[in-house]
């Protein structure tokens, strides 16, 4: 394995534990409005935020569980679609984590 | 469709049983939504290649659905580094001794080879790594062994040993068993072919004078390095050498004792002559017997002589940064 390879998958793995942590607050917050599963995805890439079906769909389960979202089946398009939304703890958590990000921000600003 | 299906297929195989319904459900809405979306974009269908591209971006069919399993693990990253040194250390324990004192015999007594069972080696490994692995599992799902771990006082971690650091009492210690044995061995032993042992009459080779002085050599090396140690407990490179040199030379003297059939003859005048041949054999074969053994133990010696050698040499960790005497030198120098 060459060096700047070796440099990429290192990159590589430095950015996408930078990501993790950013796409629960990037996907609560993009569910203050009801979306499914494609639409909420095509949201976040129009902000440059791509996300895989793979990764955004097992997160939605985990955020479902744990309390903050919610979710329903409803026919659209003549197609059964899982529509999810923010819970009001999700609301709560969604404020709570946005501060922090702000914290987290405005040092990062200061330090780099 | 048939590929897209056949994909769903694959991935509800993987799926948690109770979810698989809904789960694929969710995951054909999206990818029918992509394929209706591209197929919108072209203006016809899509044909088997570019579903194909669809289905691969997103990802194998084990692969998405594990994404939906919770994170599941026999030992977790926070016990798993003692769990590879744990492992480590038993592995190695078990498989250089054996090996080594294999090796020893394959070259002194290979006919007593057998009696170490290396057959048995890898179910040996196996089993010690079977046994590690279900400790630390079981240590893993208990919270309460866990808790203990993690229960810690600084003060009653170890000292920060210095390597180069001799302690005296074992330098003491050293000494003392030294003397002990040297006068006991002086007055016991006599560099003649002849001498009484016991009150019987022992005849050894005639190697037995270069051997005894050998042993008086090594001996008296090892008390002088001793000695220096009680006064200057630090070692040096140069002691560190001059300890290897002493102890293989004391290493090869003990061998070639064991090995060269010292004993000629035994006399005591209550004994038959012909039991005291029987004798003189018995005790030739038993010291010949003894040597592998003394070989492992020669070689653990050197080894650890070696591993003193190779640690002087190797730069210290405080050697990179301003030791504390530097530092308040320093300062009473107003540096």
């Amino acid at each position: 394995m060459s060096q700047s390879s070796g440099n990429h998958d290192l990159f590589e793995n430095l950015r996408l534990e930078l990501r993790r942590g950013c796409l629960s607050l990037a996907v609560l917050s993009q569910l203050r409005t009801e979306r499914y599963g494609y639409t909420l995805r095509k949201a976040l890439a129009e902000q440059g935020l791509e996300i895989d079906e793979s990764t955004l769909y097992p997160l939605l389960r985990r955020l479902e569980t744990q309390g903050l979202l919610t979710s329903v089946w409803r026919e659209e398009d003549k197609r059964n679609k899982r529509f999810y939304r923010l819970s009001p703890e999700g609301k709560q958590m969604l404020k709570q984590l946005g501060t922090e990000w702000q914290k987290i921000n405005a040092s990062l600003n200061g330090i780099l | 469709m048939e590929l897209l299906d056949r994909y769903l297929h694959a991935v509800e195989f993987w799926l948690p049983k109770r979810q698989r319904g809904d789960i694929v459900a969710e995951l054909s809405e999206d990818l029918r939504s992509q394929i209706e979306e591209k197929e919108a974009e072209l203006g016809r269908k899509l044909d088997e290649t570019e579903v194909e591209s669809i289905l691969k971006r997103c990802g194998s069919p084990l692969m998405v659905a594990l994404r939906y399993r919770p994170q599941q693990y026999l030992i977790g990253p926070t016990l798993f580094p003692l769990y590879r040194f744990v492992l480590t250390i038993l592995l190695l324990g078990c498989i250089v001794p054996r090996t080594v004192i294999w090796l020893v015999f394959l070259f002194f007594d290979p006919v007593h080879t057998g009696y170490l069972h290396m057959e048995n080696m890898v179910s040996t490994l196996m089993f010690f790594a079977f046994l590690t692995t279900v400790a630390f599992a079981i240590l893993e799902r208990n919270a309460a062994l866990r808790d203990r771990l993690n229960t810690w006082n600084p003060r009653k971690l170890p000292a920060v040993r210095d390597p180069k650091r001799i302690p005296r009492g074992n330098s003491l210690f050293e000494i003392a068993g030294l003397v002990v044995m040297t006068v006991w061995f002086t007055s016991t032993f006599k560099p003649s072919a002849v001498f009484d042992l016991f009150g019987a009459q022992i005849t050894v080779a005639p190697t037995w004078k270069t051997i005894f002085w050998g042993v008086m050599l090594s001996t008296t090396g090892t008390i002088a390095i001793a000695v220096t140690n009680l006064f200057r407990p630090y070692w040096t490179p140069l002691r560190a050498a001059l300890r290897l040199t002493v102890d293989v030379l004391g290493a090869l003297v003990f061998c070639w004792f064991l090995k060269s059939q010292i004993v000629i003859a035994i006399t005591v005048p209550s004994l038959p002559a012909t039991k005291a041949i029987k004798l003189v054999g018995v005790i030739n074969v038993l010291l010949l017997q003894t040597l592998p053994w003394a070989v492992v133990v020669m070689l653990i010696i050197a080894v650890c002589d070696i591993y003193r050698i190779v640690r002087l040499r190797r730069p210290t960790q405080r050697a990179a940064g301003p030791q504390v005497d530097d530092l308040s030198h320093s300062i009473v120098n107003g540096r």
